[in-house]
């Protein structure tokens, strides 16, 4: 047989081989992490731990489960794409700091520690902090009162996730907005205008 | 005509790399249709989400190709707006809030049809099938009311646009037309303005099951699973589990309510003014010897039917020997100054 053209067992066997990879074409799905768009799974548990000290859960949900992490998340890679080094660094930091001074991951400590490491973080305490200044990454550890900014800025996100639209993410089944007894959806009939 | 050996060797490629192209896009067509949502459609992590509510809803045993259609049910233009889902994902776009446009749902109507005829054919004699034309160039209405942007609230609620790009001219003064003629016949209160298909339910086969039995009586939902207000400003549908029962008020009197959810959803639309005054704007909520009945104990769910209603609660002569039917109020006559759902025993009496 002329060597220019392939047999028909081989073309039968291309045909099949080429079909029968299509099926792997899912398992690309794979290379993509459908939790989280920025963070990493590390960071988001990180955030979930911060936020919801900053709004928690009483007899209705807290920032953790009205999604206000995957309002950020959603955020940070679209609309306000540039904070992402403030979190990235932010959240380096802080875990660090936390376990400079805890020996401990943040979302592992009790419940009133975790208040307690805010509130330092957000009274800016560099006089404790600033020990373990240099010793990581060049000195990249809450260099000139990031922790405090980077606390107005989780919070000031944390806020807008849980009071804002649910279409942006976070707010979870509108629950600040029954929270606060928001007359939503908005019931007013017509002639409005008379 | 004589062709070269070379010209007969390109010709052989062609159809070849034409075969072996129909034998890998049919497999790759054939497999996408059959296989598991988790392998197909929920390969992307923009539908995902989707997909994984979809598998808790009443209709969880249906595949996505029945609503959605496949790739090619819509020719081009589906392929191209598949394309382009792709395209912005490698691009890095938000692609995650992927909804359907207008065409889309009304064009999935027909496949709620399908299954729900009966629902379907209620619907379609009733008032809630109304049309663009109907609705928006009714003179009547226009001269009295100037059309403006709450209408689409509740009127042409999936139509992308503003009322100034619906209708001109925007005033009180007609006559009235569409922009687009084409939508005049379109329906403009589609099924999914109050039904949301991706959401938590059961199927019909789970509700049959002993589980659903209560002291040896039926427990069914009183309403559908995915009942809900499509919220044109959020593009997503409210559920009314989540909806309150809304506080009317008689003089400074607050007044009995239904909590049926139900009723918590037609009075999204058939509200009072904002002030909750009842009898005001659109409102229709039952009080006075109907106080706290829920819109469905009268009316027929998808056609709005109610000549049958009286029958449900009143006997054929009722206590005192009156035909409640024929009694003074508007269910016997339209221009009674009693209306059937505020008369109160003072208004004959």
């Amino acid at each position: 047989m002329n060597s220019t053209f392939i047999s028909r067992r081989k073309f039968i066997k291309l045909v099949a081989l080429s079909s029968g990879s299509l099926l792997l074409l899912p398992r690309c799905s794979n290379s993509f992490n459908p939790a989280w768009r920025f963070f990493t799974a590390e960071e988001a548990s990180l955030v979930d731990a911060i936020v919801e000290q900053i709004i928690p859960t009483d007899e209705w949900m807290g920032a953790k489960d009205a999604g206000v992490t995957n309002f950020i998340d959603k955020q940070l890679v679209t609309h306000l794409s540039r904070f992402q080094n403030k979190y990235r660094e932010g959240l380096y930091s802080l875990a660090i700091t936390c376990q400079e001074l805890y020996h401990k991951k943040f979302h592992e400590l009790p419940w009133d520690d975790q208040t307690e490491f805010l509130k330092k973080i957000e009274n800016g305490s560099h006089n404790e902090l600033t020990s373990i200044h240099g010793r990581y990454e060049g000195g990249r550890i809450w260099n000139g009162g990031d922790d405090r900014s980077f606390f107005r800025l989780i919070r000031d996100h944390t806020m807008a996730g849980f009071y804002g639209s649910p279409r942006h993410g976070g707010n979870r089944k509108y629950v600040s907005y029954r929270m606060i007894g928001l007359n939503y959806p908005v019931i007013q009939g017509r002639n409005k205008h008379v | 005509m004589n062709l070269s050996d070379k010209q007969k060797k390109i010709i052989g490629e062609l159809f070849f790399a034409f075969l072996v192209t129909i034998i890998i896009l049919g497999s790759f067509f054939g497999y996408w249709n059959s296989a598991p949502a988790d392998q197909t459609c929920a390969s992307c992590h923009e539908i995902v989400g989707s997909v994984h509510t979809f598998a808790n809803s009443a209709h969880q045993e249906l595949s996505c190709k029945e609503c959605h259609g496949t790739a090619l049910s819509n020719g081009l233009h589906s392929m191209k707006e598949k394309s382009m889902m792709v395209v912005n994902h490698f691009r890095g776009a938000n692609t995650e809030d992927i909804r359907m446009n207008e065409y889309q749902v009304l064009e999935v109507m027909n496949n709620c049809k399908r299954c729900h005829g009966s629902e379907y054919a209620k619907w379609e004699s009733g008032g809630h099938s109304a049309t663009y034309e109907r609705i928006f160039l009714d003179s009547v209405h226009n001269s009295k009311e100037q059309l403006n942007y709450d209408c689409l609230r509740c009127h042409g609620m999936f139509f992308e646009g503003t009322i100034e790009e619906l209708v001109k001219p925007v005033s009180m003064d007609g006559p009235w037309k569409l922009t687009d003629k084409k939508r005049s016949e379109m329906h403009t209160i589609p099924c999914m303005a109050c039904h949301m298909i991706h959401t938590d339910g059961y199927t019909m086969s789970e509700l049959l099951t002993e589980d659903h039995y209560s002291d040896s009586a039926r427990f069914f939902p009183t309403h559908s699973p995915g009942l809900s207000f499509y919220d044109r400003a959020e593009k997503a549908n409210y559920p009314v589990e989540l909806m309150s029962t809304i506080k009317l008020y008689g003089a400074d009197t607050l007044l009995t309510v239904s909590s049926d959810g139900v009723t918590r959803n037609c009075v999204q639309c058939h509200s009072p003014n904002a002030w909750h005054e009842a009898g005001t704007s659109d409102d229709r909520i039952p009080r006075g010897v109907h106080k706290g009945l829920s819109c469905a104990a009268c009316h027929e769910p998808h056609s709005n039917y109610e000549r049958n209603s009286c029958a449900t609660c009143h006997p054929a002569i009722s206590n005192c020997n009156l035909d409640v039917t024929q009694m003074n109020t508007t269910y016997a006559d339209k221009n009674s100054p009693n209306n059937i759902h505020f008369v109160s025993c003072t208004d004959c009496h």
